[in-house]
């Protein structure tokens, strides 16, 4: 049974950081709805105050800059960034994750940062988007910061937000040349949530097959979705082989920190953060090359 | 041109317009003046004594118009098996003891749903909290908490079968095998959850609306709860969202809905949550098994022993039929001379297993298929011979147990064969299991102790040549109102839309056992057959009189043309002869009657259908994960009367076993369902189909209506045992407890490195 709250619907980010302003901690904001409604549903939050934020028109864009790379609104719907001619020239990436995130019907509702700040570690876009080296913009009445993708969530269920606070846009800055990145998540239906997530990223030097630089992050695998730090020393500054993917995918399943629940026990996680990391590592290889 | 008119064509759904507009009115859509809406308290203990329910504050709550518990009950306890009073074993609203986490205590009605849930908290119960069992192993040994007092060692239930000497038989073996096994548990995930609408009068009548396999069942149980007399209750199936074997008992919505109505004479609403449906429902019956199966080296099976244990929960349900047949089907769809089971139903502190499409059979037809391929192989014997060297043939006696008319088994099983040669030589980690297997058109015994015969209907034909067809067989998704209207038209010889279903509502129908165990086609339909023979046979005897031809010609009528059999031109519209016999019958409309109960068709079901399937995987070696690629199935079901109707029933059950032998299971703490949600039991879907196909076999059932036998439930039965057997042509490895996930057959492709090196 979902408790009785009191309703607001603001037009404008102003009205929404007011509404937040005053009721802070009491408050909670809703987008989407596609995971705050089932929590709702479930007795787990019991908001004395729902803000609706799906009207502000003002949050719901994606723009290119071809210096400062892709600008997305926090209310882009999963379905618009998936559709948007902008994915391309190293974010397409962005699109084929968001091609395989639930159902048609929920990727017409849910938005893009609605589910970052849900802060579930089984989350699709947030590895992904670390490996971009992305970065969010919050507001509050105060004024505006940004924080990498990185480090936005703190924990289960938790983000950096403050009380006051609003996700307003995610920042994707442009892709250097030879970069090639990949993400592939594996579920034992498809399109679900991941049992375990893997994003590879990997920028070769130009003339040259030598990793200049590579970020690895994994979702489903720790309280947040991870960098896998150590998995990247494996490959940076190295002419990439099979072998060496072979171990950066070891090294990663080493460093993570997975749980065992009723869909996967922490072993078998581990066995497919090995095989993604290493898989997704060849796939990122192979775009860089391309790229 | 076929003999027939109707039957065989392709049709689509008498009720899908109604459905797919969204039109269809569903017992959750319905609304009544005045209505209430109830809520049910359950239980949080796997096992406990109710020391006391405080209802006072619950109660006093504004919007809140009754709460009841026990107490307001004849404290009766119910159950299917009413020839064994010993086996009717639940209460429904628990009095004393709680056996399941779910188990009702109260239940409340208030003005709305809100009002009636924020009541439920208010209710205060008292338990203590007594040791629990949860596995079926563990609750047969003397030191376990006993569920049910004075049952011993937890034995709800034990059933054996027997015949040839199978001691003897092992003896002259040259090959036997030993197997053991371990199968899940499933929901049956209905679109639409159990609910009720109950309205009970102040003249002591009472109108039940609800999402049910069987309305006569539930008007019986409700009488035998309640104390009313049958006659003064009357419920009405409306549209159903699926049952699956989930809806033919009494259960708490229905139940607590009637005795709330009681109490207050104005109508009650209770529609269970997802997460009701889940815990506090019935469930595929999770078992252990044991298997014993012994050859000679040319394949010929000399000899099987089976032994089952299985997980009961806290109640018996349907579980005791469950047990039998998988008894029964872990010998199909094979030729044992000497054949053994014994199969134990113990009690448990999880929620109730009962009846599942496929009843017993899709747990049989895993193990036993997994195995024969493992004796096909030891034995160097393709798969598919040694199941025609076994199979069985049509007039085949089941010793003692059943007597087999038509089988297409062999035929089946051609069309399998040519199909896997016609696939070639796949790519790596490709392989294609078999399973052949068998299913009943109905059960025949009758432990409900029904009065009446199985089934019946009555045809009534209009002034203006519209039937009506009153039968109280009950369409929950699965075709029935569109398969008897095609019989009842074709026999009349008129058009399906002539013909007008009224269905599975006890105040105006004739009494039909209900949707389960494949037995409407057969059962219902050889009864809407008789019916309509009986009206039309009215029909004739005017039209005879009016054409008055040579007494040797027969009559019949086609296409809504009544003609001289023989002399097809020679005759007279339909609708004119009705006209006419109406007014001949001084104004009474034509009525034709029909009943089936199967006779001298042994024990178990009055005919069977048989089938071969072929499951296609694609496994992921580094992660276990596998895709079903392509499902083909050969399944010979008698006539078919509406091949859209079999293709439907073919995806859902591919839909439905896939999932079973795939993925779907409900993991348990302490008795606790851990994915009482759609997000959290995995379930396949569109995205996760294979192609399917279907290979059509051309029998005929002499027992069923126009030759049509079952299509409904044995299609679930193969494809657990394809999957295992296709995983292991695929990658060598074989997982002997479902389901078969990705990560158990990681781990087995894992020991299996570690063993070969």
């Amino acid at each position: 049974m979902i408790r009785d709250f009191e309703y607001f619907a603001p037009k404008t980010l102003k009205e929404a950081l007011t509404l937040l302003d005053k009721y802070q901690d009491e408050a909670k904001v809703i987008a989407g709805g596609q995971s705050l409604l089932i929590l709702m549903r479930q007795g787990l939050v019991a908001p004395k105050y729902l803000i609706d934020i799906k009207g502000i028109s003002e949050l719901n864009y994606i723009k290119s800059d071809a210096k400062e790379g892709l600008k997305i609104g926090a209310l882009t719907t999963h379905r618009t960034v998936e559709k948007s001619p902008m994915m391309r020239n190293g974010f397409s990436v962005l699109a084929e994750i968001e091609r395989n995130v639930a159902s048609i019907q929920t990727r017409n509702w849910g938005t893009v940062g609605g589910e970052l700040c849900h802060g579930d570690p089984a989350e699709d876009p947030a590895p992904a988007l670390i490996t971009l080296n992305a970065t969010l913009k919050m507001a509050s009445l105060k004024g505006e910061r940004t924080m990498a993708v990185e480090d936005f969530t703190l924990d289960y269920f938790e983000t950096a937000l403050k009380p006051g606070e609003l996700l307003t846009e995610i920042q994707v800055p442009v892709v250097p040349p030879h970069t090639g990145t990949a993400y592939t998540k594996f579920t034992v239906i498809e399109n679900d949530l991941p049992t375990v997530g893997a994003a590879v990223s990997i920028i070769l030097g130009s003339g040259d097959d030598i990793c200049q630089d590579v970020r690895v992050a994994l979702s489903a695998s720790a309280p947040i979705p991870m960098r896998a730090k150590q998995a990247e020393a494996v490959l940076r500054g190295k002419k990439i082989t099979d072998a060496l993917l072979k171990e950066a995918g070891e090294v990663a399943s080493t460093e993570a920190e997975p749980l065992s629940d009723i869909y996967a026990s922490e072993e078998y996680r581990r066995e497919l953060i090995k095989v993604l990391v290493k898989r997704m590592g060849k796939e990122a290889l192979a775009r860089a090359k391309k790229a | 041109m076929s003999k027939y008119s109707v039957i065989g064509t392709r049709v689509h759904r008498v009720d899908g317009p109604e459905k797919v507009t969204g039109n269809a009115k569903y017992t959750f859509d319905l609304v009544l003046p005045g209505m209430l809406y109830g809520k049910v308290l359950r239980s949080p203990h796997p096992h406990a004594k109710i020391l006391k329910i405080d209802t006072r504050k619950a109660k006093r709550l504004i919007g809140v118009k009754a709460v009841i518990t026990g107490k307001d009950t004849l404290g009766r306890k119910q159950g299917i098996w009413r020839r064994f009073p010993e086996l009717c074993d639940e209460e429904i609203l628990c009095r004393e003891k709680v056996r399941y986490i779910g188990d009702p205590v109260a239940a409340v009605a208030a003005i709305d749903e809100d009002t009636a849930e924020e009541a439920l908290d208010l209710i205060e119960v008292e338990y203590e909290p007594l040791p629990a069992v949860f596995d079926p192993l563990e609750a047969i040994k003397e030191e376990a908490p006993q569920v049910h007092d004075g049952v011993e060692l937890n034995i709800n239930v034990t059933r054996h079968i027997e015949w040839g000497d199978v001691d003897e038989a092992f003896k002259k073996c040259d090959h036997i095998r030993e197997d053991q096994y371990k199968l899940c548990s499933q929901a049956h995930v209905c679109m639409e959850t159990h609910d009720a609408v109950v309205s009970y009068d102040y003249g002591g009548k009472m109108t039940v609306w609800t999402s049910t396999q069987s309305s006569y069942y539930i008007q019986r149980l409700m009488a035998d709860m309640t104390g009313l007399r049958e006659g003064d209750i009357r419920v009405i199936k409306p549209t159903t969202g699926g049952g699956f074997g989930s809806k033919f008992e009494l259960d708490s919505a229905q139940f607590c809905a009637a005795i709330l109505s009681m109490k207050l004479c104005k109508p009650v609403k209770i529609v269970l949550n997802r997460e009701e449906e889940f815990t506090a429902t019935k469930r595929r019956t999770p078992m252990y098994y044991f298997l014993k199966l012994g050859a000679k080296k040319d394949g010929t099976l000399l000899a099987k022993e089976v032994r089952v244990i299985t997980e009961g929960g806290a109640y018996t349900a349907m579980g005791a039929t469950a047990l039998y047949l998988t008894g029964f089907f872990s010998s199909f769809p094979y030729k044992y001379p000497n054949y053994r089971f014994d199969g134990y139903r113990a009690y448990t502190n999880t929620a109730t297993t009962s009846a599942m499409r496929g009843f017993g059979a899709p747990q049989s037809t895993f193990v036993g298929e997994s195995q024969l391929d493992m004796m096909a192989e030891d034995l160097g014997i393709d798969p598919i011979e040694i199941r025609r060297k076994n199979g069985m043939t049509p007039n085949y006696e089941v010793p003692g147990q059943a007597y087999i008319q038509s089988c297409g088994l062999h035929q089946c099983l051609d069309k399998i064969d040519a199909h896997i040669k016609e696939r070639g030589k796949l790519p790596p980690n490709h392989g294609i299991g078999v399973s052949a297997y068998g299913f009943m058109s109905g059960g025949i015994f009758n432990w409900f102790d029904t009065p009446y015969a199985f089934s019946a209907a009555i045809v009534r034909i209009n002034i203006d040549g519209k039937v009506d067809l009153f039968t109280g067989a009950c369409e929950i998704g699965q075709g029935s109102d569109t398969t008897l209207s095609m019989i009842c038209a074709e026999e009349l010889g008129v058009k399906l839309e002539d013909i007008r279903i009224h269905a599975a509502d006890t105040g105006i129908c004739p009494v039909d056992l209900g949707a389960w165990g494949s037995r409407t086609t057969l059962m219902n339909g050889n009864a809407v057959k008789m019916a309509a023979a009986d009206a039309k046979r009215q029909l004739l005897e005017f039209a005879a009189a009016k054409m008055g031809p040579n007494i040797v010609y027969d009559f019949d009528i086609k296409d809504q043309w009544i003609h001289l059999a023989d002399r097809p031109e020679r005759g007279i519209s339909y609708f004119d002869i009705v006209k006419e016999a109406i007014r001949g019958k001084d104004g009474e409309t034509i009525i034709g009657r029909g009943h089936y109960t199967p006779h001298r068709k042994g024990m178990i079901s009055p005919a069977y259908s048989f089938g071969v399937q072929a499951a296609e995987v694609a496994v992921d070696p580094e992660t276990g994960r596998y895709k079903l690629v392509n499902v083909t199935t050969a399944h010979e079901s008698g006539t078919v009367i509406n091949p859209v109707g079999i293709e439907g029933q073919l995806e859902g059950a591919i839909m439905m076993a896939g999932g079973y032998g795939y993925c779907e299971d409900q993991p348990m703490d302490e008795g606790k369902i851990l994915n009482p949600s759609i997000a959290d039991y995995k379930l396949i879907r569109s995205l996760d189909m294979p192609e399917t196909e279907i290979l059509e076999i051309d029998t005929y059932e002499p027992e069923g209506p126009f030759g049509a036998k079952e299509a409904g439930e044995g299609l679930t039965n193969p494809t657990a045992g394809a999957i295992g057997n296709a995983v292991y042509k695929a990658v060598g490895v074989r997982i002997n407890d479902l389901p078969i996930t990705p990560e158990k057959v990681l781990r087995a492709l894992k020991e299996k490195q570690k063993k070969s090196k």
